[in-house]
């Protein structure tokens, strides 16, 4: 009888088996100034892999965050396993089998892999770690992957792609359930990703729920089965993916209306003042040529990993060049590093402040003067303090920068005048060419506003302008032309009025190569 | 008018508290003050007149090093060199003079030689890219190799035998026993002069260097450098800035002052020791740290460093007249370092969350700030 009422207990059980094992449903997620998740559903089910997607922003990663428990959610409803969660942190996350692959991989690239397996619960016997027994678990579980790795080569010696299999062996080796993926295949060749995705098909077969984030799209059709689309941290709308088409998932994605108004005014284009010629620089700078007119705002366009960073760099002279020209007003520059672009007249709004731009525990004063002390100093390097202080209030006073007094540690002021600051830093030299790095981001629509104010200004005065961003509505509202980067290359060119966000989209995602020659040319 | 008044100080508070990194030096001037108290109340000579003058000059050499170690720190980095480049230049000079030449030749070799080291640490760490801990202890290790080897791992005789009794003398008032200005004590039977306060040359000279390198590094554009590479070096050297020119003229400063501080040593003895600022580098890093230079780099002043380098004169002098023995000392001396690290680290931390210098006296200051908002 007992085992009988047991057994009926279980079939029950089975029957009323939760059909998703990841159920969130109104998650709620505010950072200081935005609201990065509004009201965020999402569900995964054993067996399937489930594609995340959205632009640059959306709220993907943290979305991912919450759920593996890195981000404490603010409201809302974690179901795992049929189990609803009350007070869930990254610890939880791991109990319940939530593991989540980085982007950057998080190994001790010193250790060998088996150690790296089973860093922090290490197996031991009587307190002495038993190399052998972890290092033949370790071969059964790649063995499992079907993998060739041999568990005591150091990590940091394995390629970039056979290092995120080790990523993926740890999580088994903890029985992770639910994997989540966040950009895997950036950094993997075709041969690679055919190997990930032989690897991901295992998983799914083994009844894993797979989360797969990734801005190259064409992907998606071949490995997920199901798409979940986030835009400016809402939930929009999940398919399955045979249903679907990649137009109407783009569609999906950038769905909204230009609502935000960009300040915009019209300029004779003048002459040719900058040029890039076959630039060269790694993997991500691979044959760049563009040019820069007066009275212009240059957009560059992409997806982040585009290489559009890397490409200003380069041309900055922050990372050295492989091959190529640079040219300001017809004249050839030989730019070795920063300090003779900037001699030169052309200068760079670093794309990362707090890490480029400023040295944030100095005061405004020291680093809106820092390039220019040459300006304000006599040949003997006394710096004259008048002058400076004149220079920096002026440029406090036009950018109107809050700030009790100018020298206030920069680490103080809010995001949105720290970028002015930055950007103030440029403006003291009469440069010729300026070239901005996401000049906007984690900045509030107000002082978006007068960073585009000022970018028009310097097009008014024949400035050369180039903007790169990741917020589509932006480049689109603030460019006179567009230019789309995707892995490296330069894969479109648009004038402002011709551009929409679906054909910029789809050069942003074009990711094959022969077909970016063949549009490019 | 009396609120006006008050507001007037309040602003000079204020500005003085603008100055970066003074609300540390203010917190570690009022460390020191109590620390004269103390000593005095355990042994009422600490504040006599002589025991003054000497304790100046105690500090001096301290006060050297600390300027040294204070410009590396401040770019981010460390010169472990310091004590032994005092050796190298303390055996240099005293080698050459007992061999008969002129102190002023001496002098300028063993510069140039300790200059050249300073370079050699600058292009290792900025050039080679080196970490700085590593360059250093190398070359701390030649360079004490060097001290030894040019009197043949012997220390010297004494520099009167081959410069002349007049002109060691002279070399001696010149770096140790000159008195500029002397007041009180008693004159003896043979009328010479005991006892008494008096600045000697050691004082003249710190306060030399230190006017020179303060304005160096406060006043012109290769201080700024140092201050930009300290606090974030990618930035800096997106701004323009040559790294690895400032770098090493952080540790040609260095080296130059460790250069001074050996020939101090040279002079106080007349002779060249082989161990010359032995463990002086670690010295000069506890100077400058309770000061509130950074080790991480970017921050801190030079008048801080003087406070530091008082700190650990007072210290060593106080206790010695308590009666401490040596180990007590070492133990006392030990823990006030290591407390003022902590410090610094818990500020450090703290401001990352309030974004201020000093929790303490900037509270003070913000409650200022609210109440002249609240008042307009």
């Amino acid at each position: 009888m007992r085992s009988d009422a047991a057994v009926a207990d279980k079939a029950a059980r089975e029957r009323n088996a939760p059909e998703y094992i990841v159920e969130m449903s109104g998650i709620n997620k505010a950072f200081p100034g935005v609201q990065a998740l509004d009201n965020v559903s999402f569900q995964l089910r054993a067996g399937e892999v489930l594609a995340l997607l959205g632009e640059n922003g959306a709220g993907k990663s943290t979305l991912m965050k919450v759920l593996s428990g890195i981000y404490p959610r603010d409201s809302g409803e974690i179901i795992v396993f049929g189990a609803k969660q009350g007070e869930y942190n990254a610890k939880k996350a791991k109990e319940l089998g939530v593991a989540i692959i980085h982007q950057e991989l998080n190994m001790c690239s010193h250790l060998t892999v088996a150690e790296n397996i089973f860093l922090g619960r290490e197996l031991t016997k009587r307190g002495v770690l038993t190399q052998t027994e972890m290092n033949n678990k370790a071969r059964e579980i790649l063995g499992r992957l079907n993998v060739d790795i041999d568990p005591e080569t150091v990590v940091g010696d394995l390629a970039v792609s056979k290092q995120q299999m080790v990523e993926i062996a740890k999580a088994l080796s903890i029985d992770a359930r639910i994997l989540i993926m966040d950009e895997p295949t950036s950094a993997l060749t075709a041969k690679e990703i055919e190997d990930l995705f032989r690897i991901i098909r295992e998983l799914r077969a083994d009844g894993r729920g797979v989360i797969y984030i990734s801005h190259r799209l064409e992907e998606i059709g071949r490995i997920a089965d199901r798409v979940t689309i986030m835009r400016d941290g809402k939930y929009i709308t999940d398919m399955n993916n045979e249903d679907t088409t990649l137009p109407e998932i783009i569609s999906y994605m950038v769905g909204r209306e230009i609502k935000e108004k960009y300040p915009k005014i019209s300029c004779q284009r003048g002459g040719k003042i900058f040029e890039v010629r076959n630039l060269n620089a790694g993997l991500m700078v691979r044959n760049i040529n563009l040019e820069l007119y007066k009275g212009e705002i240059v957009g560059v366009a992409g997806l982040m990993g585009a290489g559009r960073t890397e490409m200003t760099r380069a041309v900055f002279g922050v990372d050295p060049k492989e091959s190529g020209q640079i040219f300001l007003n017809g004249k050839q520059l030989i730019i070795r590093g920063p300090f003779d672009a900037i001699k030169n007249g052309v200068v760079l709004v670093p794309e990362d402040r707090k890490k480029d731009g400023l040295c944030v525990r100095l005061s405004v004063r020291e680093n809106i003067s820092l390039p220019s002390l040459d300006i304000i100093s006599n040949r003997f390097g006394y710096v004259n303090l008048r002058s400076e202080r004149a220079m920096v209030e002026k440029y406090i006073r036009e950018l109107r920068i809050r700030l009790p007094h100018a020298e206030v540690e920069t680490v103080s002021l809010s995001g949105g005048n720290q970028q002015k600051v930055v950007v103030s830093k440029w403006l003291a030299r009469n440069s010729q060419v300026v070239i901005f790095d996401e000049p906007t981001r984690g900045i509030d629509v107000a002082a978006k506003v007068e960073i585009y104010n000022l970018m028009n200004d310097l097009k008014r005065n024949g400035i050369g302008v180039m903007f790169v961003s990741s917020e589509m509505p932006e480049i689109m509202g603030v460019s006179d032309r567009i230019i789309v980067m995707c892995d490296g290359r330069i894969t479109g060119e648009f004038m402002a009025g011709e551009a929409t966000q679906n054909e910029i989209m789809k050069r942003a995602t074009m990711f094959d190569d022969k077909l970016a020659v063949a549009e490019s040319v | 008018m009396n609120t006006d008044k008050t507001r007037r100080g309040k602003n000079y508070f204020k500005r003085l508290l603008a100055v970066r990194g003074m609300g540390q030096v203010i917190s570690v001037t009022i460390g020191l003050i109590a620390l004269c108290v103390v000593f005095q109340i355990l042994s009422s000579n600490f504040f006599s007149p002589d025991n003054m003058g000497n304790l100046l000059r105690q500090i001096a050499p301290y006060l050297i090093i600390g300027i040294a170690q204070s410009y590396v720190l401040i770019t981010g980095n460390i010169d472990l060199s310091i004590g032994s480049i005092m050796g190298m230049s303390s055996m240099m000079a005293a080698t050459m003079m007992t061999k008969g030449v002129h102190p002023v030749w001496a002098i300028l070799t063993t510069f140039i030689c300790c200059v050249a080291a300073g370079v050699i640490n600058g292009q290792l760490v900025a050039t080679c890219k080196l970490p700085p801990f590593i360059a250093t202890l190398g070359t701390m290790t030649i360079a004490r190799g060097i001290a030894q080897i040019v009197n043949n791992n012997h220390n010297t005789d004494t520099i009167s035998i081959g410069i002349g009794k007049a002109t060691t003398e002279a070399f001696k008032n010149f770096f140790y026993y000159g008195k500029i200005l002397t007041f009180g004590g008693k004159m003896d039977a043979g009328g010479n002069l005991i006892g008494g306060f008096s600045i000697y040359s050691p004082v003249i000279i710190a306060i030399a260097l230190w006017l020179l390198f303060n304005f160096l590094l406060s006043k012109t554009r290769t201080g700024r450098h140092i201050y930009a590479v300290g606090s974030n070096a990618d930035a800096a050297r997106l701004s323009g800035v040559n790294i690895s020119a400032t770098i090493t003229a952080a540790y040609v400063v260095s080296a130059a002052c460790a250069c001074v501080a050996g020939l101090i040593v040279c002079a106080t003895t007349g002779m060249g020791a082989m161990d010359t600022g032995n463990s002086y580098e670690l010295y000069a890093v506890a100077a400058s740290v309770i000061g509130g230079v950074s080790t991480l780099g970017g921050q801190g002043i030079l008048l801080g460093t003087v406070i530091g380098a008082a700190i650990w004169s007072v210290l060593q002098n106080g206790l010695q007249f308590a009666g401490a023995p040596v180990a007590i000392r070492n133990i006392v001396i030990g823990i006030i370092v290591v407390l003022s690290v902590l410090l610094d680290v818990l500020i450090r931390r703290g401001s990352q969350r309030r974004l201020t210098d000093t929790p303490f006296l900037n509270s003070l200051l913000n409650r200022g700030q609210e109440k002249t908002e609240s008042r307009v």
